[in-house]
């Protein structure tokens, strides 16, 4: 049983955070991983959309809401905050599209600032497939349709209603004619 | 059936409002929320001084409702005892209730070393050289055998723990057993003592070259420790995000944790002052 460090305030993050992290094994080892992520995380900062193998997408997709959210709760005056933006983001133009464009387009989110879709999985080949990792609010054309058709807008509401009016209505006048069936019989 | 009620409906209680504030800088801080309704925000210091409030932030053994019952339960046995205000560092006596000893109590006097568990199971360890012979005791916080926490002098040190200081000549682990509590100047600040121990020869319990503990002298040791101690060291774990995510318990969920048991944990202090100025001025 462990006390929770106290050290740093951190915001929640509003993707399911796996309890353990996925090794990434590479040739340098734990020092690897950690250099593996930061290239994804740079790359997605600077395309908006990548696609990529989806286990590096899961983990590249936490690193990149816990920097987006220091960024937000923090500012770019707050050391740590900025020591690690400039470990993250390889290209240092990015750190200042970090603070000027992206703080800004998610400073009033209240859902995660990423989007992890499932992409294709060729066969033969990598065997978890591939995951499209995206920013949201970025300039491009949607991945997936918008659903046009929500059961809880109005018309919906009313049509539903009609329709189970419509049934009772027709099961009201089975029963009756059935009974007078009966009876007459 | 009705317990499962009886739990829900505390569930659903509001938050109460507390018009009256501490004596220390412990103050309520209200703040609107979206709605325009004030909400009582506990202030930030709260989880430095009530740490084990928050739950181990691993999410294999987290309960929602088990971490509500235990506070509640923890805020129960603290309006019974008084549980104060203390830290790494700080030089405490505990009575204990023993059935042995000839005057059914056993009281121990020590420097907090280390504290640590959460909930019910929050543990602090006292550590003091009796005789010349060093004696730790750890004590769980909650436990009902334990009768008077005292808090002799309430300081904090430059590291979160100190068990270098069984490594470290016994001066600085020595506490008269006979100590009495000192008076604070400052009320509102815990100083920081920066003391930098001396540590004895080796061998040691650990290898404190790798530590990067700030409490300690230079432990003037040959090159190849250091040396072995970069390269076993892992410095991108100071960048990890999400290794500190998982070790932490999210602001929010502090903030709402706090806020639940802060007007009662504040209540009970101000019945404290109130008794103790009684106290005093009936001496008198």
């Amino acid at each position: 049983m462990n006390q929770a460090d106290l050290s740093k305030l951190v915001s929640a993050l509003r993707i399911a955070v796996k309890p353990k992290p996925r090794l990434l094994s590479c040739p340098e080892g734990p020092a690897g991983r950690l250099k593996k992520l930061r290239a994804t995380v740079t790359a997605l900062v600077k395309y908006e959309r990548i696609e990529l193998n989806y286990p590096r997408a899961d983990e590249a997709q936490g690193y990149a809401e816990r920097l987006i959210s220091d960024a937000i709760r923090n500012g770019d005056c707050h050391k740590h905050t900025m020591e690690m933006a400039d470990y993250w983001l390889n290209e240092k133009q990015l750190v200042h599209k970090l603070f000027k464009v992206l703080v800004p387009r998610y400073q009033n989110y209240n859902s995660s600032f990423t989007r992890l879709v499932l992409g294709p999985k060729t066969y033969p080949g990598y065997y978890a497939g591939t995951a499209i990792l995206e920013l949201k609010g970025n300039p491009f054309p949607a991945l997936q349709p918008e659903n046009h058709n929500y059961h809880y807008w109005l018309h919906n509401v009313l049509l539903e209603e009609a329709k189970k009016e419509f049934r009772s209505a027709r099961e009201e006048r089975n029963a009756g004619t059935t009974e007078s069936v009966t009876t007459e019989s | 059936m009705a317990i499962v009620e009886h739990l829900a409906s505390l569930l659903r209680k509001p938050i109460e409002t507390s018009d009256e504030a501490g004596e220390r800088s412990v103050s309520t801080q209200k703040t609107e929320d979206e709605s325009g309704n004030t909400v009582i925000v506990a202030p930030p210091e709260f989880r430095f001084m009530y740490p084990e409030f928050l739950p181990d932030p691993a999410p294999e053994t987290r309960n929602r409702l088990r971490e509500k019952l235990e506070r509640m339960d923890m805020l129960q046995r603290r309006s019974v005892i008084e549980i104060p205000e203390f830290y790494t560092g700080s030089i405490m006596a505990v009575t204990v209730a023993d059935a042995n000893s000839p005057n059914k109590f056993a009281r121990f006097v020590g420097i907090c070393i280390q504290r640590g568990g959460s909930g019910l199971r929050a543990w602090f360890i006292l550590r003091n050289v009796v005789d010349k012979q060093g004696v730790e005791i750890l004590y769980e916080m909650y436990c009902p055998l334990i009768q008077k926490i005292e808090v002799l002098r309430l300081e904090r040190r430059l590291d979160e723990s100190l068990l270098y200081l069984r490594d470290a000549l016994p001066e600085y682990s020595t506490f008269p057993l006979n100590m009495e509590q000192e008076r604070r100047l400052n009320n509102s600040v815990v100083p920081i003592n920066p003391i930098k121990v001396k540590l004895r020869p080796r061998p040691w319990l650990e290898r404190w070259e790798r530590q990067n503990l700030q409490g300690v002298e230079d432990l003037n040791l040959p090159q190849r420790f250091y040396d072995k101690a970069e390269k076993v060291a892992k410095p991108w774990e100071k960048y990890d995000l999400m290794l500190h995510y998982r070790k932490t318990i999210p602001a929010e969920e502090q903030e709402k944790i706090f806020a639940e048991v802060h007007s009662q944990l504040q209540q009970q202090e101000l019945k404290r002052k109130l008794r103790r100025r009684r106290g005093f001025d009936n001496e008198q």
